[in-house]
Parts: C-alpha cells; structure tokens; sequence
C-alpha cells in the first residue's frame, strides 16, 4: 500500500535562509537520487516553493512524495542515507518555527517530519487523501521494467 | 535521579526488571489504567513503587510478589514535571500512540482488529491508557494479593481501572495452567529472545547489544530516543519501550484450517491426519509446535532441535524446507538478504509475553483466549512496527514470490490489496492456500515507556 508525505515547512524571510530554499529547490535531484534510488519504495518525490502573498520570496518549502509501505519504520533510512539527511536537514535549518526536538538524530527527524507532515489520514493508517491509479510497489515495477525485451527496430 | 554517562554499564538496579531478564513467575496479571490527575497519578506510583523488581539478581529468594510499571505518553504527561518542550522530545511513534495515521501504517488494525471495537487503548477520552501494571506472584493467593494492593491503590487515588476482558469484566490475567511458553495454538513460544549483552566496545553489528534496547546508551544518532543530556533525556534513560498488545486468538479458525488444509499435505506427512496438520502448521510457524525450526528438522519435529536458535535460511533460497512467509522466518530474517531500505543488522525485539483465557475444551470453542503480548524494544517505530509491517507485508526481501504477501500467522487479512495467499514449497510442486483467515484479532494496545526506578522514585515524589 502506498503512503502519501505532504512536508510543508514554512522558512525564514532572511536572505541566507531564502538563497538555501532556491538552492534546496534547483539541486533537488541531484540531491537526493541516490538515496531514494536505493531505497527502492519512493514512487515520486518533488518539490516545490510556495511563494509570499507579496509575489516576493519564498513562504514555505513544499515536499511531496509517494512510497511503498509505512513511514516511520523507514525514516531510519532516510536519516542514514547523507544525501537524504543532507536535504531534510537542509530544510530543518531554515525552518521558521526551530524545530523540536532539534533536528540533530533520528528521533528529531522522526519529529519533524510528523510535526510538518499535512498527510493526515481520514482514519488511521488508512489514506482516505491519496488517490492510487496502480497498487504496484516501486519494486514490482522497477523489476518488470528490468525485464521487459524492447523489440529490435525494423530498418 | 541516577545519572551514568553513556558509556558506563547500566545500574541493574535502576532497571525494571522484566527488560533484561523473563519472569518465570507463573501467574501474573495485567492492570490497565486511566489517571485521573496529576495528584493521583503520584499517589498511585508511590503506593505501588514498594512491590518494584529491578533487574538485579533476587538470589535465592524468588519474591512472592512482585510489578512492572508502564507509562505511556498521556500517562506520562499527567504523572510527571516534564515540561511541554521536553515531552516533545520523546519520539513520534510513542507520542501519537499505536492508533496514530503513522502506526497503523504499520500495524494495519483493519476490520475485526480496528480501534474502534478494541477494549482499551484507542484514542478516545474513555479509553486512552495511562499505565499499565505488570504484576507477577508465584501462587494464585499471592497474585490475588498483589492485585488487590494495586487496585486498592488505585481506588484510593483516582485511576480508573480497565477490565478488558469478557466484555469488561475481567482482567487481563496470565492463563496460569498452560504449560511454560505454550501459546494457544499449541506452538512452543518464547524460544528465540535476543541474546541481550552488554558489548564492550559497543557492537553496531549485534542486535542483542543491550544498547538497541535501554535507553541512554546510543549506539548511534539514530537513537534510542530522547536522546541527550537534556530533562527528556535524563527521564527516558535506562527505561525501555513496551508495545502492549492484547491478540485475541482464534483457535476454532485455526483448527479449522489445519483440518480443512491437512489433506493438501505431501504424501509423506499423511502418516495420520493429525501428522499432516501438524505439518501445515509447522509450514505456517517456520517451526514444529514442539519448537524445532523446520530448517533443521524439515521432516519432522525433533526433541534435540526444539529450542535451536543457531540457524540460518541462506541454504533455503527455494522455501522448500521453511516457506518464506512463515511466521518465524519473517520475524526474524536472520542472513536473508534484505532490501537495500531494511536496517542491518536485523532488529529484534524482546517478548516477555503469556498467554490469557483457558484453552477450549473438547465440546466447546467458546470463551476468551489468546495472547498478552509485552515487546520491548528500543524504538517503536524502528524495531516494533518495522517487524509489524513485515508481517502484514512479506515485502522485505527479493525472496517473496509476491510484494503483497502476508505471514502466515498474525497479519490483518483485512488489510486493502494484501495477499491472503499462502505459499508452501514442495518437492512436488507449490502447495498454494487461497486466503488465509484471520487466525489473531487486535483487542487493545498501548506504547509504554518502562522508565527506570529512579525516574518512578522522581514521580512519586
């Protein structure tokens, strides 16, 4: 079963925070590939920057990913994972209310994502948000796509 | 408060006892309450406190009577001085509690298992749990007298009492006339525990160091939590987390099962009908009901193997001898080769569990039984619902011939999209089981905190 993670973390207006969440959002990718590719279960995971009412700067950081299976079990990944640490931490730095716990070990991350996750299932466990148009893991389809022979073209 | 630093061995004495060793007492029961303030919170932990046991040895004396003490999150909220910004610090999964959008996700309480129809422990202002009381005697007068302690406490002082069982009028009490580590499904319990050592230097690599457990001797920064020299910190430290989980067990369902499904057995597990049911239900255990691991006694149950823990399934990449649903086989993968995403070394978890309610009779199925399960574990989310969710997802590993399977005992057949099917290898071809019924259905749960002794002495004031 797939579970939705909406993180959204309104930052800091100073200008170091506000250069960290555009670099946050164009090495986004590049960031943080290696370990959602490892992980195996992230079906998608994007980013985005919610702008001021002004049209100036940045308001909030908008993650939103789909993955395979409980969350919490595998923050523990993500937290090992340095890209993927790298990245949330990044976002806990400029977050503008100071998390806490402190973002600093697991449990802080574990806390910070919860406390910022807009996620909030109907009824427990049970993503009455989420629309799914497969229920195939990343696995399943990563695995058949491994297998799958393309035809020779025809000249 | 006892204070050591991170790299000093832990104060037995500072520890509940039931973290580091299994009580064999054999009657105990399980009291489960609501504080009703601050005040009485204090008052009830300070007159319970005396029948504390540590972890130290007891010698030759065996006490008569002796408790356990377990707060959860709300418990700790009301008993304790902790501030609102260090209460934070305790980590999610314990905070929000088992029926919390995150844990479920692991747990998957769906149908006859959700918290809606559960004696105690769902979210609602009458049933959310505050503490839980694990008392132990070693004669049935004895455990009547010590519950009669707690509960008189209790009325003095305010809790109120949850009797969870027969529709809320009776406790949760150890069916004392099973035979030691039997379950109801006739399955020899209880034999593969963590070897709990205190590795010095730290082992990263064993999952039994006893720093995967207690808290305030991370092995790393991924915990346990609250971590840190901080009052979360100094709160949580030599306490353990206890994922309590009431699991009606349906015996007639399981009986059933073996009889409908026996005939399905090879030929040579038909010497009788009863030998072939106690084939299906070792292929759905991972082990014979006598214990022996059916890696290494896959024909037949041998007294020489019953308690083997040294074993492995790298040899079994086909499930021929032990399917890779088996319950005891997705509770602990031992040298499977898992998916990049699950932790190494494998987490475990410490089960100091009994069984509840009489077994039934040759003439009836009827009454209340089943399984009260105590995990200790160092992080519920990391050790507790991670294995949870294995069980209601064999997806762990690239062995599962589906990523929707189930194990073949405890999962929530309920669960959307899961697959009821159950796999068994053969030498003649794959003997395949539709659906699996539900075999165990959900009653209550609650995430307690066993917090050191010093940390009750500082509640009780």
């Amino acid at each position: 079963m797939a579970n939705p993670l909406t993180l959204y973390v309104p930052i800091k207006q100073d200008a170091v925070s506000q250069a960290a969440a555009q670099l946050a959002y164009q090495n986004f990718v590049k960031s943080v590939t290696t370990g959602l590719d490892e992980s195996a279960i992230v079906h998608y995971a994007r980013v985005a920057l919610i702008p001021n009412a002004s049209g100036q700067g940045t308001y909030a950081i908008l993650l939103i990913t789909t993955f395979d299976g409980p969350m919490n079990p595998y923050l523990g990944f993500f937290w090992k994972n340095p890209s993927t640490q790298q990245a949330f931490a990044g976002i806990a730095a400029i977050a503008l209310t100071p998390p806490n716990p402190p973002v600093k070990d697991l449990t802080g991350f574990e806390n910070f994502i919860n406390k910022n996750n807009l996620s909030k299932s109907a009824s427990p466990g049970k993503p009455g948000d989420l629309y799914e148009a497969y229920t195939k893991t990343v696995k399943e389809i990563t695995s058949t796509a491994k297998e799958l022979v393309l035809p020779k073209q025809s000249v | 408060m006892t204070k050591t630093n991170n790299n000093s061995i832990p104060d037995k004495s500072n520890i509940q006892g039931m973290i580091l060793r299994g009580f064999t007492h054999p009657y105990s029961c399980h009291l489960i309450f609501q504080f009703n303030d601050k005040k009485g919170a204090k008052s009830f932990i300070k007159s319970i406190l005396p029948y504390i046991q540590s972890a130290e040895s007891w010698g030759d004396l065996k006490p008569d009577i002796m408790l356990n003490i377990g707060l959860t999150y709300n418990g700790i909220i009301t008993a304790s001085d902790l501030s609102e910004t260090y209460l934070e610090y305790f980590p999610n999964s314990f905070i929000e509690g088992p029926t919390s959008a995150g844990s479920q996700g692991s747990l998957n309480d769906w149908g006859v298992s959700d918290p809606s129809g559960w004696a105690f422990g769902n979210d609602t202002d009458e049933q959310h749990v505050d503490c839980v009381v694990h008392t132990y005697a070693l004669t049935s007068e004895a455990l009547a007298l010590i519950v009669s302690i707690v509960s008189d406490a209790a009325k003095a002082n305010g809790p109120t009492e949850f009797l969870p069982v027969d529709n809320g009028t009776k406790r949760l009490e150890e069916y004392a006339l099973m035979p030691r580590n039997v379950v109801h499904f006739g399955y020899l319990d209880g034999i593969d525990q963590p070897d709990l050592v205190w590795n010095d230097p730290a082992d990263p690599n064993d999952s039994g160091d006893l720093r995967n457990f207690l808290i305030g001797y991370p092995l790393s920064d991924a915990g346990p939590g609250p971590t840190g020299d901080n009052p979360a910190g100094d709160f949580a430290k030599d306490g353990c987390y206890n994922a309590f989980r009431m699991l009606y067990q349906d015996v007639k369902a399981f009986d059933d099962f073996l009889i409908d499904n026996a005939p399905r057995a090879p030929k040579e597990a038909q010497q009788t009908p009863e030998y072939a049911q106690e084939w299906i239900a070792a292929k759905l255990n991972g082990r014979w009901r006598n214990g022996s691991p059916l890696e290494l006694s896959p024909n037949a149950p041998d007294v020489a193997t019953s308690h083997a823990t040294d074993f492995g399934y790298k040899g079994d990449t086909t499930g021929m001898k032990c399917p890779f649903a088996a319950h005891t086989r997705v509770g602990n993968p031992r040298d499977e080769v898992l998916n990049p995403s699950e932790p190494s070394p494998v987490p475990r978890l410490i089960r100091r569990g009994m069984p509840y309610g009489a077994p039934p009779t040759l003439k009836s199925y009827d009454g209340e039984r089943g399984l009260i399960g105590l995990f200790l574990c160092g992080s519920i989310a990391t050790q507790f619902e991670l294995l949870y969710s294995w069980m209601n997802t064999t997806n762990f590993a690239n062995s599962f011939p589906t990523q929707q399977g189930q194990d073949g005992l405890i999962a929530n057949r309920d669960m959307p999209g899961a697959d009821r099917s159950y796999n068994i290898p053969t030498a003649d071809g794959s003997i395949t089981i539709d659906s699996l019924p539900h075999f165990v259905i959900t009653r209550g749960t609650a995430y307690c905190l066993l917090p050191s002794i010093s940390t009750l002495k500082s509640i009780a004031g």
